[in-house]
C-alpha cells in the first residue's frame, strides 16, 4: 500500500499533472489559432477588445441575469467553485508538497480556511448533484458523464476533509489518502477532455459570440459551391 | 323520428380538441422539400462550413465547455410557455455539438459511440431551429455564455444548404436577388415614386413644410434603406424619417436608391449565402450613388444584418453602417433636432427589438428621445438587454402560416408584458416587431396601439425652433 501511495504521490502525480498542463495548453493554442484564422478570413483584424473585456469581467462577477431565475442554483454553483479552485492551490499542506518537490511556494491559508472552503464545496456540489437528479430540465440534458464528473470532483474534498479530521475516517488513513490522490489524478487526466476544461477555456466562451459573428467573406460562396454545385439560385 | 335522431347526432359531434401550449407545433411551408438522404447532405454542408467559414472556433469552444445545466431555459420565452424539454436551448444546440463531436473531433467515434445523426434528428431540427426566434435571451442566462442563437443560426444555414427553409423567406429573397424589382415585396419603382409623392403631400399637410424624399442623389452622405414594406405599410415611420432628416438640414445629404431600396435581409435568418449576396447588392447601390455611409431605417434585423454583414461581405465596397435611431439621437443631442417636450400625453412604453438591443447597440438612444417627448413613459419588465422577444423574430413573422404559434406560444410572454405596462402606445422601431406586436395586440385584445419611434418624432418636431 505504502509503495503504491508513494508512486501515486510521486511519479504518477508528475506525469498526470504535466499531461493535464500540456493538454490544456494545446486547447488554448487551438483556440487562439481558430480566432486568428477567423479574423484572417474576413480581412478584419480588429479585435472587439472592449466588448470582450466586458463579457469576460461580467462572467467573473455574477450578474443580475444569472441570479434572477434560478437563484439557489447560482449561489450553490459559486460556493462549489470557490473551494474547488482555492483549496487545491492555496491550502498550505498542498503548497508544502510543491515546495519539497519543485522548490516553489506561494502564500496560502491553513486548516481552518481549508475546512471552511471544503464544506462550501461539498455542500454546493451535493446541491448541484441533487439539482441534476431532481430538476426536470437539467436531468433531461444530463449524460452519465455529467453525474460521474460531479461525484469525482467531490471525492478529493470528502477524502481530504476526512484526512484532516481522522475521527471521520471510514478506513485506514493511507487508504483514504490513496483515494484522495488517485481521484485527483483522474481529474487531471480527464480535465482537458471533458467539460471540466472550462476551468481554463472559460475566457474564450463568452467572447466567442462577440468574435465569431464576424463571418468568413468567401465562406458561404465556397460552401454553396461544395454542397450545391455551380449555377446557384435562391 | 329518424330524422330527429340524426340531427341530434350531428349536434353531438365535438369540436376538435385545441392543442395545449406545450403540444403546439411550429409548422412552416417548405418549397420542394427534400426527401431521401438528408443526413449525408447535412454532414457535407457541415464539413464544408468547417473548412471554409468561421463556425469551427465557436463549435470547438462550445462543445468543450457546455455544462448541460439547462440554465438557458430560464431565459427562453418559448420554454417559459411550453415547459417542453425539447425547447431547452441547449438541447437544440447539443444536437449540433454532438454532430461536431461525433464526426469532426478527434476520437469522436469512440467518445460519442452509440450516437449518430439520423433522419429523425433532421426532422427534429427542422422544427426546433425555427421554433426558436434566435432572440438570444438564453445566452444571457448560460453560465458559459454560449450563444445558442448563433448555433440556431448555424443550424438553419446548414438546413438551407440541404434545401430546408421557410418558403416565404425563400420566395421573397428570390425576388430580391433575381427578380425585376430587387426587393422582397416586389414593389416596382413606379409604385415607389407614386408612394413617395403621396407621402410628400401628406407631410405638407401634417407639418406645413415642403419635405421631399430624395431619390438617386449622387454623393449624398447616407444611402437610406428602410425595410421595403415600410413604403407600403409604415407610412408614418417613413414620413417621420423624412421629417427628421429635413429638420436637421439633411434634405440632400441622404438619398433613397432606385436600384436597391430594401434593407430587408432574410439571409440573416436562413442562409449566410443569401446574406452575403443581399449585402453585396446593397453596397453596390451605395457605390453607384457614391454614398460613403449606409443608414438603415426602423428595422432590427435589417440594421443588424447590414452592420455585421457589410464589413464582411461588402468586400472592397464596404462602408460604415448606422441605424436611423442613432442618427436621430445624435442630432437631438447636438441640438439640431428640436423636439417638443411632453408632446405625447398618453402613456408610452418601449419594446427593445432583439437584433439591436441584445448586444447593447441601440438601448438608451430611443429611450432618451422617448422620455423627452413623452409625459408618461414607463419601462416594461424586464427591459433593455433582457427584454423579451416579440415572438415573431427570426423571420417567423413573415411566414403567415405560423400565426397561431406566434400568438399562442411565441408571443405570449410579450403580450403579458405589454398588458402589465398599462401603456396606450408601445413603441417598437422594428418592421418585424411591428407586425408581430400589432397581431398580438389584436389577438389578445389589448387596449393599446403600436407605433414606430419616428412616427412619434414626426408629431413632436418643434418646427419653430428648426434652424433650416
Amino acid at each position: 500500500m505504502e509503495k503504491f501511495l508513494e508512486f501515486a504521490r510521486g511519479p504518477l502525480f508528475t506525469a498526470t499533472f504535466l499531461f493535464m498542463v500540456l493538454a490544456l495548453l494545446r486547447l488554448v493554442v487551438l483556440q487562439i489559432v481558430d480566432m486568428v484564422r477567423a479574423r484572417s478570413r474576413n480581412q478584419d483584424f480588429r479585435m472587439p477588445w472592449q466588448r470582450m473585456f466586458q463579457d469576460f469581467a461580467g462572467w467573473i462577477v455574477p450578474s443580475q441575469n444569472m441570479v434572477r431565475q434560478r437563484p439557489l442554483f447560482s449561489i450553490m454553483s459559486i460556493l462549489f467553485h470557490i473551494g474547488l479552485i482555492l483549496v487545491p492551490i492555496f491550502y498550505v499542506a498542498h503548497i508544502a508538497l510543491w515546495e519539497s518537490g519543485v522548490g516553489v511556494s506561494w502564500p496560502g491559508f491553513g486548516k481552518v480556511w481549508a475546512d471552511f472552503f471544503t464544506i462550501l464545496t461539498i455542500v454546493g456540489g451535493l446541491y448541484l448533484l441533487f439539482a441534476r437528479i431532481f430538476q426536470q430540465s437539467t436531468r433531461f440534458l444530463s449524460t452519465p458523464m455529467d453525474y460521474f464528473l460531479l461525484i469525482l470532483l467531490l471525492i478529493p474534498f470528502i477524502s481530504g476533509f476526512m484526512m484532516v479530521h481522522p475521527a471521520l475516517l471510514p478506513a485506514e488513513y493511507n487508504t483514504v489518502f490513496l483515494v484522495h490522490v488517485l481521484a485527483s489524478e483522474l481529474i487531471f487526466v480527464l480535465l482537458p477532455f471533458t467539460k471540466m476544461a472550462h476551468a481554463v477555456l472559460f475566457p474564450f466562451d463568452r467572447m466567442a459570440s462577440d468574435y465569431y459573428w464576424n463571418l468568413a467573406t468567401d465562406g458561404p460562396r465556397k460552401v454553396a459551391q461544395a454542397v450545391r454545385g455551380d449555377n446557384l439560385k435562391v | 323520428m329518424a330524422e330527429q335522431n340524426e340531427q341530434k347526432k350531428e349536434e353531438k359531434v365535438e369540436e376538435p380538441k385545441k392543442p395545449t401550449l406545450s403540444e403546439r407545433k411550429f409548422i412552416y411551408h417548405i418549397e420542394e422539400e427534400p426527401t431521401g438522404d438528408r443526413v449525408s447532405k447535412f454532414l457535407k454542408a457541415f464539413a464544408a462550413a468547417l473548412e471554409y467559414t468561421n463556425y469551427k472556433g465557436a463549435l470547438e469552444i462550445y462543445s468543450r465547455t457546455s455544462a448541460k445545466c439547462a440554465r438557458c431555459s430560464a431565459g427562453c420565452p418559448i420554454y417559459e410557455v411550453t415547459g417542453n424539454d425539447t425547447d431547452i436551448p441547449c438541447y437544440r444546440t447539443n444536437i449540433l455539438l454532438n454532430v461536431y463531436r461525433r464526426y469532426f473531433q478527434p476520437l469522436g467515434s469512440i467518445r460519442m459511440r452509440g450516437w449518430h445523426l439520423t433522419e429523425q434528428h433532421i426532422d427534429e431540427l427542422k422544427e426546433s431551429l425555427w421554433r426558436c426566434t434566435a432572440c438570444r435571451r438564453c445566452m444571457m442566462e448560460c453560465p458559459m455564455g454560449i450563444d445558442h442563437g448563433f448555433m440556431a443560426h448555424f443550424g438553419r444555414y446548414l438546413l438551407s444548404e440541404v434545401g430546408i427553409m421557410p418558403r416565404a423567406l425563400r420566395i421573397s429573397t428570390r425576388e430580391q436577388l433575381e427578380g425585376a424589382t430587387h426587393n422582397t415585396s416586389a414593389i416596382p419603382v413606379p409604385a415607389l415614386t407614386d408612394t413617395l409623392e403621396f407621402l410628400e403631400e401628406e407631410l405638407l399637410e401634417i407639418t406645413g413644410r415642403e419635405i421631399k424624399f430624395p431619390v438617386d442623389v449622387e454623393g449624398a452622405d447616407y444611402l437610406f434603406v428602410p425595410a421595403v414594406s415600410d413604403f407600403m405599410m409604415e407610412a408614418d415611420t417613413l414620413m417621420g424619417n423624412a421629417a427628421v432628416m429635413h429638420a436637421c438640414g439633411y434634405d440632400r445629404r441622404y438619398t433613397i436608391g432606385s436600384k436597391d431600396y430594401d434593407g430587408i435581409n432574410y439571409g440573416l435568418f436562413y442562409s449566410d449565402w443569401a446574406w452575403d449576396k443581399i449585402i453585396y447588392q446593397l453596397v453596390q447601390e451605395a457605390e453607384r450613388l457614391k454614398c460613403p455611409n449606409i443608414m438603415v431605417g426602423e428595422c432590427g434585423h435589417a440594421s443588424r444584418s447590414a452592420k455585421y454583414g457589410v464589413p464582411v461581405w461588402g468586400r472592397e465596397l464596404r462602408r460604415p453602417v448606422i441605424n436611423c435611431l442613432e442618427f436621430a439621437h445624435q442630432m437631438f443631442k447636438e441640438g439640431k433636432l428640436p423636439l417638443v417636450p411632453g408632446a405625447i400625453k398618453e402613456r408610452t412604453t418601449y419594446h427593445d427589438p432583439c437584433n439591436v438591443s441584445r448586444v447593447g447597440w441601440i438601448v438608451e438612444q430611443p429611450r432618451e428621445l422617448l422620455k423627452h417627448i413623452s409625459t408618461d413613459y414607463v419601462e416594461m419588465t424586464p427591459n433593455r438587454r433582457l427584454n423579451y422577444c416579440c415572438g415573431g423574430g427570426g423571420g417567423s413573422v413573415s411566414c403567415d402560416e405560423t400565426y397561431e404559434f406566434r400568438m399562442e406560444v411565441g408571443g405570449r410572454r410579450k403580450a403579458e408584458q405589454l398588458k402589465e405596462t398599462g401603456a396606450k402606445y408601445v413603441i417598437a422601431p422594428c418592421a418585424n416587431c411591428k407586425k408581430q406586436l400589432r397581431e398580438l395586440i389584436d389577438y389578445h385584445k389589448l387596449d393599446m396601439e403600436l407605433v414606430g419611434l419616428h412616427d412619434l418624432l414626426l408629431h413632436a418636431i418643434d418646427w419653430d425652433k428648426v434652424k433650416y
